[in-house]
């Protein structure tokens, strides 16, 4: 796995996303960023509240999804909570595209970084059917989740867990 | 090989339980993805309880309704950041007792813990009297505050001890 990850990092290194990497690495953004020592730590910080923001929205849907906690109605706890999903989100992006700013080459150039990106997408669009399916059932009525939600809202808490595991792992990434 | 040890961190680092992790390619960061999911329940959960202390958000649902629904996911999460937060040190123990961040850290975490428990222990016990009625008592807002501050300063430290680990002798 090891191996395939570095081989992965080594053929970017290839394309023309390695000249646009070192570009935007010379960037004056990034000269500003990389001048002030606390100025990714503190992105970072603001990144992982964020994160802990999506990661709670999707607890508490997938609690009260499957009935293990939650007093409020589905419509009102699927309201609540997809409106801090999608806040956090973008927190989550704004503040990532800063630190991307702040380490580009190390983040471009490594192919956990563009799992992790993957995952996004795929966790971004899985959260937007999700929310939209929970909208439309809490909205007819509906107290129980259907099994479709249920897997849905399992999968988007495992593909959440992924997503934290590469964002420490481009740290570690072999390149 | 590893020096003599000189002190009881560095007997703790240099124990073959230490060792086994520090030298291990997917421990450390293994343990160190568990600890931050754990860590992030704990604060998002936290959090969602402070913000309806505060009157910032969940105004029409009881404080105690949500604190009963998510203060076992907080203490089950908590448990699980406290043992992976605990092999992450034994690896590196000598290294973190050096480390202000860590150690600012550590000491916020048992504020934010003296915080609650005083919580607990005082306002808490009325909640039924004045969880109905907005604004909440100024020494509930205060604790939603005190705890909210802690814990961002918290993360903030966390995230510092990477960026510094290693430049403290």
């Amino acid at each position: 796995m090891g191996d395939l990850l570095f081989e992965m990092s080594q053929w970017l290194y290839t394309t023309p996303l390695n000249e646009f990497a070192q570009r935007v690495s010379e960037s004056r953004l990034s000269g500003i960023i990389l001048s002030w020592f606390w100025a990714i730590p503190l992105m970072q910080t603001v990144h992982i509240l964020a994160i802990a923001g999506t990661l709670v929205s999707v607890l508490m849907l997938n609690l009260r999804v499957f009935g293990l906690a939650g007093h409020a109605t589905l419509q009102e706890t699927a309201q609540r909570y997809t409106r801090v999903l999608w806040w956090a989100l973008v927190f989550v992006v704004i503040t990532g595209v800063g630190m991307l700013f702040g380490d580009t080459v190390r983040n471009l150039l490594n192919s956990i970084f563009w799992i992790k990106m993957a995952v996004l997408v795929i966790g971004v669009v899985l959260a937007l059917g999700y929310s939209q399916s929970l909208a439309r059932q809490a909205a007819g009525g509906g107290q129980i989740a259907s099994p479709s939600i249920k897997v849905a809202g399992i999968v988007l808490a495992a593909l959440w867990c992924v997503l934290i595991l590469a964002g420490r792992w481009i740290a570690y990434a072999p390149s | 090989m590893y020096p003599e040890p000189t002190n009881i961190w560095e007997r703790i680092e240099y124990s073959s339980f230490g060792t086994t992790i520090a030298e291990s390619t997917w421990m450390f960061p293994t343990f160190e993805v568990l600890h931050v999911i754990a860590l992030l329940t704990v604060i998002g959960t936290i959090a969602v309880v402070d913000l309806r202390l505060i009157g910032v958000a969940s105004k029409e649902h009881r404080v105690s309704l949500i604190a009963k629904d998510l203060l076992p996911w907080t203490w089950g999460a908590f448990g699980m950041a406290v043992i992976t937060g605990s092999l992450l040190f034994i690896s590196k123990a000598h290294s973190y007792m050096i480390n202000p961040w860590f150690l600012a850290k550590m000491s916020l975490m048992v504020l934010a813990g003296l915080n609650m428990a005083y919580f607990h222990r005082t306002v808490w016990r009325t909640v039924g009297h004045w969880e109905s009625d907005a604004p909440f008592p100024a020494a509930a807002r205060v604790a939603g505050w005190t705890s909210l501050i802690f814990w961002v300063v918290i993360v903030f430290c966390a995230r510092a001890i990477g960026f510094t680990l290693g430049i403290y002798y």
